[in-house]
This record gives structure tokens, sequence and C-alpha cells, in this order.
């Protein structure tokens, strides 16, 4: 029973990671464009790499929380950008495209486990 | 099970509702909250290296939980072993180095000005002991996993601060000018320059709180280092640790509440299902009454039937503990327990111990405490967006196995 059960196991979990990766699928564009937007901000909004340690960003703001050490996924980044969170202050004037694109780069480039 | 049927054992509804981290409440894993977020324990951070390892949870660089059961419920907690929480990076170490050069404004008063904490070491000193506790301890409890550090007991110490009265210093400007009801402690983090004004580190609490309130530069005998807020700290007594501002840079008398972040947009008592937390929500100021089990915890090993000691903690924020009960039984019935150690003020916490007599088994212990003024500790959490002020003995509740 049990090699048939792993075997089991692992197919289905190929199978979420396909479904997840094509649904999930950041283009190489967004990237660019969500490290950008972290790396400069979008005046007057400053950037979050002024307070923000983020590897791929090569950011090393060191007020807030390390995002690399954080590894928050894009609906927590989201949250965080709309609501703010503790001192953070809100950055819902980035507007919804932004705010996901930026979400999505930051779960992606911290290497957030998929939800 | 019905929703209304008494689910008595932490760890099991911890495994029900999938949530590694709610292990830590039964006391079962020291590395629960590692294991939940799938990594390995962080070191402590430079400016906490001198905290004792093995005793802490290091959930991130600016969050550092004692684990429970690593001291036993003393009466005052090391500093070695005493929670951090950072809400910004700290300042440079270099403010430590020269402490009695530091300087804070106070504004709001007849004859504002600044001093330095030499100026202020001369005005008079008093101590304090007081329970330093996060505003969200035992938010790792709450099912609904609120956004924040899933603090479980350890986001808490009781700690002895020494520094001159916020109402002397007061008194010798003057006094407060009419019309200010808040007292705003703004912290001396530096924020790079861009940064909304609105990220530092300020909170304001009811005026009055000044009554109680220090101007703090020693903790259990010695300088506050950077981690808990040296050189200079507000304390503001009966109140969460937030409130309580380090790096103490000013402290203003105000019409307003503060408009920074933390304290508009954070920190409230919004309910659950709200998108954010309003402004217009109550603040998370005092604590309410709350006590947990020290001593045993569910990996306690060598249990016997017959007598078992338990151990405990208990505090009821501005006011004085006045009793602690114990049940066994999922509070259907409660015993007093013994109220031990040193009575250090109505601010700090009281020890208390009771021993009971188990048979072999699986047993259920919930301590709750009632204030002086009758009120108790709550069996339920209020439930809320943040996960704060989490005093509810079901959560905090032990289950023991007696062989």
């Amino acid at each position: 029973m049990r090699p048939t059960r792993f075997a089991w196991r692992l197919a289905v979990t190929a199978l979420i990671a396909a479904a997840s990766a094509s649904h999930a699928q950041t283009s190489s564009n967004d990237v660019a464009r969500g490290r950008q937007l972290f790396s400069l901000g979008a005046p007057p909004l400053p950037a979050c790499a002024l307070c923000h340690k983020l590897q791929d960003a090569k950011a090393t703001g060191a007020v807030g929380p390390d995002l690399d050490d954080l590894m928050p996924d894009a609906a927590r980044v989201e949250t965080a950008l709309r609501n703010g969170m503790g001192p953070m202050p809100s950055f819902a004037a980035l507007g919804d495209e932004q705010i996901r694109l930026l979400a999505r780069y930051v779960a992606q480039a911290a290497g957030a486990r998929k939800p | 099970m019905t929703p209304e049927t008494f689910a008595p054992d932490p760890l099991r509804r911890a495994l029900l509702a999938g949530s590694v981290s709610a292990i830590a409440t039964a006391g079962a894993a020291p590395f629960a909250t590692a294991l939940a977020q799938g990594t390995a324990p962080r070191p402590l951070p430079a400016y906490a290296a001198f905290k004792d390892a093995g005793s802490m949870i290091v959930h991130s660089a600016n969050t550092i939980e004692t684990r429970r059961g690593a001291a036993t419920a003393g009466a005052l907690t090391t500093v070695s072993q005493l929670y951090v929480r950072n809400n910004l990076a700290p300042p440079p170490a270099s403010i430590v180095a020269a402490p009695d050069d530091w300087t804070v404004g106070v504004e709001g008063v007849k004859r504002p000005r600044s001093f330095t904490v030499r100026e202020l070491k001369a005005m008079g000193s008093q101590s304090l002991a007081m329970v330093l506790q996060c505003s969200g301890n035992g938010r790792g409890m709450f099912p609904s996993k609120p956004s924040g550090t899933p603090w479980q007991v350890g986001a808490a110490g009781c700690v002895m601060w020494t520094g001159v009265p916020v109402r002397d210093v007061v008194r010798a400007l003057g006094g407060t000018l009419a019309g200010l009801p808040f007292m705003t402690g703004t912290g001396g983090e530096v924020l790079p320059e861009g940064i909304n004004p609105k990220s530092r580190v300020e909170r304001s609490v009811p005026a009055a709180a000044m009554a109680d309130a220090l101007l703090a530069w020693e903790i259990n005998g010695q300088p506050i280092p950077l981690a808990h807020g040296g050189p200079l700290r507000l304390i503001v007594p009966g109140f969460t640790g937030v409130n309580s501002v380090k790096y103490l840079k000013r402290l203003a008398f105000t019409a307003q509440e503060s408009d920074a972040s933390i304290q508009q947009t954070d920190y409230r008592m919004t309910p659950a299902g709200e998108a954010s937390m309003r402004p217009a929500d109550p603040s998370v100021w005092q604590m309410p009454p709350k006590s947990w089990i020290a001593l045993p915890l569910a990996d306690t090993t060598g249990l016997r039937a017959g007598p078992v000691t338990v151990q405990g903690v208990a505090f009821c924020g501005v006011n004085a503990v006045r009793q602690v009960d114990v049940s066994t039984d999922g509070g259907a019935t409660w015993q007093p327990a013994r109220l031990v150690g040193p009575d250090l003020g109505r601010f700090a916490w009281r020890q208390f111990e009771l021993t009971l007599q188990l048979p072999a088994g699986r047993h259920v212990l919930a301590s709750r405490v009632t204030d002086a003024k009758g009120n108790v500790q709550v069996e339920n959490r209020v439930e809320n967006k943040g996960g704060y002020l989490n005093s509810s003995w079901r959560d905090h509740a032990v289950t023991l196995t007696v062989a």
C-alpha cells in the first residue's frame, strides 16, 4: 500500500504544482516592472527598498521587516500595501494594478511558498 | 461535535485547526513557530545577542519571544529572557554608549524644554515593577490567524524600571497646558529621507496615565539596553508594551491622538471581519486581567499520580491581583490558589501556586485571575482583526498526562 500511496501523493503534488505554476505565472516583464516599482517607488510615494531588504532588488533597507526572511505571500503583501501595517502607512494611492504587481513580485522574489 | 461543546485540549484544537504554531500553546514544541514557517530556527539579531538563546523563540529580527516554561515564573523576568518587540529597527547602538547625553523634549507644559538623561537623573528616581506585555501576546492562539507575530504567552515579562516620575517632571515645568487630554511619546528611530513621517513610532495614551508613568533609564538595576529602549524609555504601567515608547525623544501633552500610522490604523480593537483597522475603534491601551500556568506543561516529563504543584503568574493591568483560581475540569469548578512570592505592587504580576492531587490520566488545567475591583479574566478571547489582548483562560489552559 505504502509505495502506491506515495506514488499517488507524488502525482497529486506534481499536478498541483503544475496548476499553480501556470496560474501564478508572472511574466518576466512583470517581474522587471515590479522590481523597478520596489526599487524606485512611484513618486511621491517612497520606494519599498528604503525600508525593506530584498535580495532580488538589491534592496538593503533596514527599517521594516527583511522580506527575504519574512517570505510573505502575495495576499499578505497586498493587505499591507492597501491597509498599512504597524508603522507602515497605507500605499493604497498606488492603485490596484500597481499594488497587485508589487504583491506578486515581492511574493515571488522573497520565495513565498504557495498558499 | 456541536460548536457549543467544550473542546478542552489546546493541542487537539490546534491539530483540528491545522495550526502547527498553536501547538506551542500546549507547550509541546519549542520550535513550533519555526516549523510552522518551514524554516530552521533563526539566530538572535546582533542587538539582542545577549539573550539566552535556549529560552527564546526568534520569530524575526524584531520579534523575539520567551518560550513558555523557559522560566519558572519568577517574580521578575531576567533581561536575558525578556521578550523583544520593535516596531521599527532599533537606532544605532552608539546611542546607548553615552546614555546620559541622550536628550528628550517635553512639550504641552507651561515651560517646555529639553532634558538630558543626566539632568533627569538629578530630578529624583523611583523604581516600579511592571508587567511588560506586547499587545499581540496570545495572537498565536486565535484560530482566525490574524496577521502579525503568532506569539503564545512569551511576549510578556515582569521587570523593574527605574526613572523619574513623569508627574514630577511636569510639575517642575509648571504643569500641563489646559485642554490637552493625551500624553504622546515619540521614539528616536531614524527614518530614511523620503519616508512618510507617519511611519514614526509615536503613541498617545490618556494624559491621566501620567500619574503612574516614568521616564526610565534602568531595567532590573542595569542601564536599559538598546533592545529594550535605552537610553530612555517612557514607561506607562498597566498598558501594553507598544505604549511604553522606546528611545524616547519627545514627550508631549497633546490635543489629539498622534496621526502616526501605529496610532491610527494599527493597535485598534477592530472587529475581525473588517478590511482594515479603523481609527474610530478603541485603541489598545490597558491590559485586561490575565494569568497562565507556567509549570507543569504538556511536555513536562515524569508526572506521577499524586501531588502535582501548579505554578503560574497573574496580572491585571492597572489593578492589583485579588485572587487566582485553578480548574481541573474545564472551568466547571475552581479552587483558590495561593499567592506566593513578593507583592511588587499593582502593576507587577503575582506568582501563584496550588498543589493538586491528580490521579493518573489526562487533565486540563486552567487558571483564572480576579482583580481588586472584581474584574475576572475572560473565558473567551475577544475576536479582533489584529489578534490583540488575548486573555482567554480557555486558550491558555494546559493539558497534562499523569502516569
